[in-house]
């Protein structure tokens, strides 16, 4: 059972900033770290752990005052929580909940490995991936075809 | 026939224009002089940044039996390349000096980069580890000349299908034709990469990885073997113990089909001994010269001339 401290945790609103919900358990600190929340950073952040969740059994919830995501920050969260959901707060009211999906291309956020890609050498071309499969997930280097999947792929994210 | 602007895999070609091509190499080889002015007054750019003797010279010889004219240079180290231009910018700037070119290069990729920075049609003379499509295509030319077909073949692949850049072309272009049986045959360390066989995976084609030909070799209509070099082996002793097991020598071919042809994409070092050389099925020499008609009608169709 939540004990009363947990779930005022967890149901405290937020004036303004960004409240991620049905993160994959255990991946709330990945999470904030794709979205550089580190120990400096100036306002309120609420994270946790293994909840309780109707839909999911266990989920984590992250609530950030003050953060709205680029758009890379949403591509990226996207591939380590499909299926999260991000509530954009605004004064105290959702404005508006987007649920994040895996997307089909992956671009720019994550470099190709192969050393031989042109991507990598100093060309004007930006990374660019083709999503071959969802679960696990592997991405497709768009120039030089090589896959990039597992310890490979997490460790850029 | 339908027009292309750049060849850089197999992966995108469809059967309809690999034939089409393969058709008019043949009207080409059967009567060459029908096609020594077919380009006057058009310039092919060699732009070689790896070594290179077949796929340069047969470009040029098609280019020069087409009537054309050549220019270009055969190493990196001649090119400002060396003074750390891009392929990009060099591509820009021969589209100014030439109205078609053909590339290799060590690195991946560079057929992206030509379809957004060229504006004349560019042929892919070997990108890295990656692709040699026009390889492939006078592979596929050369079995379909020998059987008059290529579906329903049953064709093995030896040697290097790792690092070879021709292995990944010539699987994506036999993925096209219906029910052949491919026999991939090499030591474990190297198998075709993941993502070709994730690629192959996509088609509807037969393949079985295997280590040894002994069990297979008496059924086989086309042998393709491949140089293992011996860089690729940490451990010297086992590329000394594993050279043996892909080699070729007549005894090999004992009980082979009648019919059974022998390829190489050459250069070859010790992989397919001599002796082989004077035997019916060897025909890798042939396929070097085939290079030519295929590359020639290549050029005829990325210039729109045929």
């Amino acid at each position: 059972m939540e004990t009363v401290e947990e779930k005022k945790l967890i149901v405290t609103k937020i004036k303004e900033g960004t409240v991620i919900d049905r993160i994959p358990p255990g991946k709330a600190l990945k999470v904030l770290h794709v979205l550089g929340i580190n120990d400096n950073y100036p306002y309120t952040v609420a994270l946790a752990m293994r909840v309780k969740s109707k839909k999911m059994q266990l989920k984590d919830i992250v609530k950030i005052k003050g953060k709205m995501l680029t758009s890379e920050e949403s591509q990226k969260l996207s591939l380590i929580a499909p299926n999260a959901v991000v509530n954009i707060i605004n004064d105290y009211k959702v404005e508006k909940k987007i649920v994040l999906e895996i997307p089909e291309q992956v671009s720019e956020i994550i470099k190709c490995l192969n050393p031989n890609c042109v991507t990598n050498n100093r060309e004007p071309v930006f990374p660019s991936f083709s999503v071959i499969s969802k679960e696990p997930l592997i991405l497709q280097c768009k120039y030089c075809d090589r896959l990039l999947e597992g310890q490979n792929l997490s460790e850029q994210l | 026939m339908k027009f292309t602007k750049f060849i850089f895999s197999t992966l995108n070609l469809s059967r309809e224009y690999l034939e089409s091509i393969f058709s008019l190499a043949s009207k080409i080889e059967q009567n060459p002089e029908n096609y020594l002015n077919k380009c006057n007054g058009k310039i092919l750019a060699i732009l070689f940044f790896e070594p290179s003797t077949r796929t340069m010279l047969s470009f040029e010889s098609a280019m020069l039996r087409l009537g054309g004219s050549i220019l270009g240079f055969a190493s990196g180290k001649t090119s400002s390349s060396a003074k750390g231009e891009t392929i990009a910018d060099t591509l820009r700037m021969i589209n100014g000096y030439a109205d078609i070119a053909v590339i290799r290069h060590y690195l991946e990729g560079v057929g992206e980069i030509a379809k957004k920075y060229s504006s004349i049609p560019v042929i892919s003379g070997g990108t890295g580890t990656q692709a040699h499509p026009t390889q492939a295509m006078l592979d596929l030319y050369t079995i379909k000349k020998a059987f008059g077909k290529i579906d329903g073949l049953k064709i093995a692949l030896m040697g290097d299908l790792k690092y070879g850049r021709t292995i990944p072309s010539l699987l994506y272009g036999l993925a096209k034709y219906d029910d052949v049986t491919l026999y991939l045959i090499s030591p474990k360390e190297l198998k075709i990469r993941s993502h070709v066989r994730q690629r192959l995976n996509g088609f509807n084609l037969k393949f079985y990885e295997i280590d040894d030909i002994s069990q297979i070799i008496d059924e086989l209509d086309v042998l393709y073997v491949t140089r293992i070099q011996k860089e690729r082996f940490p451990d010297q002793l086992d590329y000394e113990r594993l050279k043996s097991s892909y080699k070729i020598s007549p005894e090999t071919l004992n009980n082979v089909k009648d019919s059974f042809i022998l390829l190489h994409p050459l250069p070859r070092v010790d992989e397919i001994t001599p002796e082989v050389d004077s035997l019916p099925c060897a025909k890798y020499f042939e396929q070097a010269k085939n290079g030519v008609f295929v590359r020639m009608a290549l050029i005829l169709n990325l210039l729109g001339v045929e």
